[in-house]
């Protein structure tokens, strides 16, 4: 039933609009974090809801993988959800360079906070390339060394068949931190980005 | 209409805390239900770091909150799960709810004067959680009871025979694995059913609750006593081999046999037969001491009751 | 005379999105490249004016462009346009030699700033 595929130039355009994003992101959280955050080269596919939860069992089901999850919705129906996941963490780096103080030792805050801030920094500046504007929901801890992963991908289901999955790692060079970060946009809203994208195809 | 108008007025009024500040923290907007709940008004806030005005904020980490919005252009977020407040406020429901003060979800919002892409201003919008804060608790607080209540016995309040069993397991595999040493105690009230029929249930009853009682008392840290079933209860003895089980069963049998009961106008005795087994290492499951210590109570009954029997091999 | 002007990138939008950004008053003849290799064929067989050049490319990648440039001395003029921006990566990139780098997305008043500044405009 799903028709939904991604023509060359969309795919081509996605690609290119992301990695602007993505430089964009590292020059601004190198700024305000003071530490160089590499980005890694995006990986876009379209998945089926059905091999998902078994697709990140596969990649994330070790343990203490911790997940958090950030709505996004802007205009045109773009919408979709922003998965950060840390296999393992500094959880002191990250403390330090979000102004803890030594004794909050709330390790999910921190974890919301970094992740809302990678995340909406490059939402923002992937909207701001397609002359859109985002709006995000709290970052929320999905699973954590307390719930793990697996228990939880038991009970997703989704009102969805297929979404736009878009993989992105992330590195924190002085921290020795790192996260991926996966994006999805489901359903209707991948047809509302394949217009927006073939609105940018048509002004070049 | 003015639509202007209509906005700031919702703004002024709407039952969430909004308030603006400017890059050096300093307040610009406060709205009603800020003065209202922080009992400060608008005209003596306005101007002033918001630090001073609320001391008790967690400023380093607010500082650098406050920071993201204007280095990232983003907005952020607190919520009352991780932070249950960060601006010190009373709320609204001191009469039905227990907490002292609001719970909060708190979003930051980069604001940009007209025509600029750089934010100059940070919104600050306080939503009053402390209802949601005040279910939860009870909830946790509910869950926590639900799980007490069915590991226990109603009875004795000691753990449940499930409980006890699902503990056992634990520790039986723990102490094979490491070679650490455990004992099993089973006990069981001798002539029961003639306390029953001579004082009637309500006495039989009294009686367990007391036996249960008197154990416990004697029981070390990391004990733990369970009722196997009708008058017959276990002890786990961790780190115990069976000399030290011994002792212990003796000393718990001479203290029983000397308690007296009132019940009504009558003074009841009691006395309860023991066994016990130490684990072995040729044991595959915890039910083989379960048997074992059984056999050597029911050692105990054959000779005579108000004893302690050692399983030997 | 019309300047030969080289835009290489894997992407065909970025490509696009280069050429729409030249001035329009600057008297170009552009041609593109989908990835190193291409461009160093092209670079060697004729005389390029000004390059305009990704990092993050499949075959031969900017870097690897650069160096050939540097060694072979085949363009005068190289602009590295690259959403990578790692502080290491712009001093290797004008170590080899590169004239300016234009942090991606381009438009026409950054490379036209950077056009007059060189003179090449």
């Amino acid at each position: 039933m799903n028709e939904i595929t991604l023509t060359e130039e969309q795919r081509d355009c996605l690609q290119e609009l992301i990695n602007v994003a993505m430089g964009q992101a590292s020059d601004k959280l190198a700024r305000y974090l003071q530490t160089f955050v590499h980005l890694q080269v995006p990986y876009i596919e379209l998945i089926d809801s059905e091999v998902l939860p078994e697709r990140f069992a596969e990649t994330y089901a070790q343990e203490g993988v911790s997940l958090v999850s950030q709505g996004f919705y802007g205009e045109k129906g773009i919408l979709g959800e922003s998965l950060l996941i840390y296999k393992s963490h500094d959880a002191h780096g990250i403390a330090e360079i979000l102004g803890y103080e030594p004794d909050d030792v709330s390790e999910v805050e921190q974890l919301t906070d970094i992740s809302s801030i990678l995340t909406t920094t490059f939402l923002n500046g992937l909207a701001e390339q397609i002359d859109n504007q985002l709006a995000y929901s709290a970052p929320r801890v999905v699973s954590s060394m307390e719930t793990p992963l697996e228990h939880h991908l038991q009970q997703l289901s989704f009102n969805w068949d297929l979404a736009l999955k878009v993989d992105i790692s992330y590195q924190v060079v002085d921290f020795s931190f790192n996260c991926d970060m996966v994006l999805l946009i489901p359903g209707e809203a991948i047809k509302n980005i394949q217009k927006v994208l073939d609105q940018i195809l048509d002004e070049f | 209409m003015d639509v202007a108008a209509v906005q700031s007025l919702l703004i002024e009024r709407i039952n969430s805390g909004v308030l603006v500040v400017d890059e050096e923290c300093r307040l610009v907007y406060f709205n009603r239900f800020m003065e209202s709940h922080s009992l400060l008004s608008a005209s003596e806030v306005i101007g002033k770091n918001l630090f001073d005005i609320f001391p008790d904020a967690p400023k380093r980490w607010l500082q650098r909150k406050i920071q993201s919005v204007f280095m990232l252009n983003t907005p952020a977020f607190s919520s009352w799960e991780q932070r249950q407040f960060v601006f010190k406020m009373r709320h609204a429901r001191p009469v039905t709810t227990s907490s002292e003060y609001m719970a909060q979800n708190i979003t930051f919002i980069p604001i940009c004067d007209k025509g600029t892409t750089e934010p100059d201003k940070v919104g600050i919008i306080v939503d009053d959680v402390t209802d949601v804060f005040f279910y939860q608790e009870k909830l946790k607080d509910t869950l926590t009871e639900l799980e007490h209540v069915s590991r226990t016995d109603g009875l004795t309040k000691v753990s449940n025979r499930r409980y006890w069993e699902e503990r056992f397991r634990v520790e039986f595999s723990t102490a094979q694995r490491h070679d650490h040493a455990l004992s099993l105690i089973m006990f069981d009230l001798d002539k029961f059913k003639l306390i029953n029929d001579q004082y009637g249930h309500q006495a039989g009853d009294l009686v367990l609750v007391e036996a249960a009682n008197l154990v416990e008392n004697l029981l070390r840290k990391g004990d733990l006593l369970g009722r196997y079933g009708g008058e017959e209860f276990g002890i786990i003895l961790p780190n115990t081999n069976a000399q030290g089980a011994a002792e212990l069963a003796e000393r718990i049998r001479r203290q029983f046999s000397l308690l007296k009961m009132q019940y009504e106008k009558h003074t009841i005795s009691a006395t309860m037969s023991v066994g016990i087994c130490e684990c072995d290492s040729r044991f595959t499951r915890f039910e083989d001491m379960v048997t074992r210590a059984d056999l050597a109570l029911y050692q105990s009954k054959r000779e005579g009751r108000n004893q302690v029997t050692i399983y030997q091999a | 005379m019309n300047i030969p002007v080289l835009i290489c990138d894997d992407s065909t939008l970025a490509r696009k999105q280069v050429k729409k950004s030249l001035p329009s008053n600057w008297d170009v003849e552009v041609q593109f490249a989908s990835n190193g290799r291409e461009a160093l064929n092209i670079m060697r067989e004729q005389q390029i004016g000004v390059l305009f050049l990704d990092l993050t490319m499949p075959e031969i990648d900017g870097i690897g462009v650069l160096e050939a440039n540097h060694a072979e001395k085949l363009v005068d003029f190289t602009i590295v346009v690259s959403a990578d921006i790692q502080p290491e990566m712009q001093n290797r990139v004008a170590e080899l030699g590169a004239l300016a780098f234009i942090q991606k997305p381009v438009n026409t008043t950054k490379l036209t700033e950077i056009l007059q500044q060189y003179g090449l405009l």
